[in-house]
């Protein structure tokens, strides 16, 4: 295992305040919501597994090798279950493993195939898209299946991450292109005398 | 591409610094490689792809003249493995672009995007030569993109979809797996992003002259004017885009470079796409294009 004060990049010298913090501000970046349904996730899971392991270890030492002390060491470990397991019609359970596996285009032609247009299939449809980076889709195919069932939990659930319910952005402040303040006095302009950082054609 | 991935102001000293160095070291990549006409293409995006390409550490500055700076000079990265591989993809790009423009208009509007391709044909030959792959994927990307522009694709995530899918093979020279992956993720969006910047800039131009644009069709824009509503919606999408990016840069250590992608992902990409949408980020080129029309 990594040095965990590196890990959670704080010196040995920190104090439980300062380590808790780092720890916090960790969690929140690679928190299963901050990466839900994303074709990267099985990497942050590692990292949060490390996280957790080093502030777990840190915890340890510092009450003298017994229990944990001041910390919720492994609150955020639970959250990582992005289960396609479950559904309806055996072709869509099909297409959720197929995608449980990252194999897009096989849920793909298997959804393509499939008359039955529900709520479900909207919502998988939606999972597809996401994966590939079709977002303006994806976003569509789950508002159709939130409105075909408004009460299924796992529909609302990728809706509202989408709607920039768990976006991480460094310090807590608002992620998005509409939040940010007055634009054109703070853009690098610094070496537009090289060629005026446009390309000439374009 | 088109110049719209810069990182913030902001930034300490000692980073603006930074970046400078290695805008300057693609440019002088470029130039080493391809003659100084090369250098002509350079821009803010293909520093970012430089940076993301780069090793974790620096490598070796050195201090020269150029014809921008004639008298005090700059410093520029030495060349290295990463700005030689962006010079390469850069140059590829920016040719195949330049004959996109060449198809898409008539001789005398095609007449500087002819220009352009004849300055770039010597370069780009080499260029192909280094990295086949690259620029098989680039003919065919850029290839489809015409093609959905010709049927007038109504779908933005399909035409955004093949530009994001040129950028993303950027990264398939990348050996590292985790790297690679994480690469082509952040390319992907990065593309994605560009391309509807881009098409969002162009709105009131291309409503003007009847050229075809995947965010005008895709909210059904009269006069390449934003509603309320509109405006939100492609701003949401645009922010996936860049969470996308930013998930994906959280997931490797690009070394001395962070703080410059940090600040560019979480700050830089947000304030462009606002002037964009303001309408307030070409104000220069906009007035210079609306001259060359009246003309």
């Amino acid at each position: 295992m990594n040095d965990p004060y590196q890990v959670l990049g704080v010196p040995e010298s920190a104090t439980d305040e300062e380590v808790k913090r780092a720890y916090r501000e960790l969690a929140r970046k690679y928190h299963p919501d901050n990466y839900h349904d994303n074709p990267l996730a099985d990497l942050a899971q590692e990292k949060m597994k490390e996280i957790n392991a080093a502030y777990e270890e840190i915890n340890k030492r510092r009450s003298g090798g017994g229990g944990r002390a001041g910390g919720p060491g492994s609150s955020y470990a639970g959250g990582w279950q992005q289960s396609y397991g479950s559904g309806g019609s055996s072709v869509l359970q099909q297409v959720r493993a197929a995608i449980q596996v990252g194999d897009l285009a096989r849920a793909e032609a298997l959804l393509n195939n499939t008359q039955d247009h529900g709520a479900e299939w909207n919502f998988l449809k939606g999972a597809v898209c996401y994966r590939r980076g079709w977002m303006d889709e994806a976003l569509r195919y789950y508002q159709t299946a939130c409105q075909m069932e408004p009460n299924n939990p796992e529909y609302r659930r990728a809706l509202n991450l989408m709607q920039g319910g768990a976006a991480y952005r460094p310090g807590g402040e608002p992620f998005g292109t509409l939040c940010t303040g007055n634009p054109c006095l703070t853009l690098c302009c610094a070496y537009t005398l090289c060629n005026g950082g446009y390309c000439c054609f374009i | 591409m088109f110049g719209y991935v810069r990182p913030p102001l902001d930034l300490p000293e000692e980073e603006r610094k930074r970046f400078g160095r290695a805008y300057c070291g693609l440019c002088h990549a470029l130039g080493e490689r391809y003659g100084t006409a090369a250098r002509f293409i350079l821009n803010y995006d293909f520093t970012f792809l430089a940076i993301l390409l780069s090793e974790r550490e620096e490598g070796p500055v050195h201090h020269g003249r150029c014809a921008a700076h004639p008298v005090h000079g700059r410093d520029r990265l030495e060349s290295t493995e990463a700005l030689a591989l962006a010079a390469d993809e850069s140059v590829i790009l920016a040719y195949w672009q330049a004959r996109d423009g060449v198809e898409d208009h008539d001789w005398l509007h095609g007449l500087k995007y002819r220009g352009a391709s004849a300055v770039l044909e010597r370069a780009y030959r080499k260029a192909a030569a280094l990295r086949p792959d690259f620029d098989e994927g680039a003919r065919l990307q850029l290839k489809l993109l015409a093609e959905l522009e010709r049927e007038g694709c109504s779908s933005m995530d399909r035409a955004a979809d093949a530009f994001a899918g040129l950028l993303q093979r950027a990264a398939q020279a990348v050996d590292e797996p985790v790297r690679r992956r994480v690469l082509e993720q952040l390319l992907y969006h990065l593309g994605r992003w560009v391309y509807l910047v881009d098409a969002a800039d162009d709105l009131k131009k291309d409503a003007a002259s009847g050229n075809y644009n995947p965010v005008a069709l895709r909210y059904g824009l009269a006069e390449g004017v934003w509603t309320e509503e509109s405006c939100r919606s492609f701003a949401a999408t645009l922010d996936h885009s860049i969470h996308m990016m930013a998930t994906a840069f959280e997931l490797w250590d690009f070394g001395v470079w962070t703080p410059i992608l940090q600040t560019t992902l979480y700050a830089g990409l947000f304030r462009v796409g606002k002037a964009v949408l303001d309408g307030t980020f070409r104000s220069r080129e906009n007035k210079r294009e609306t001259q060359e029309r009246s003309t």
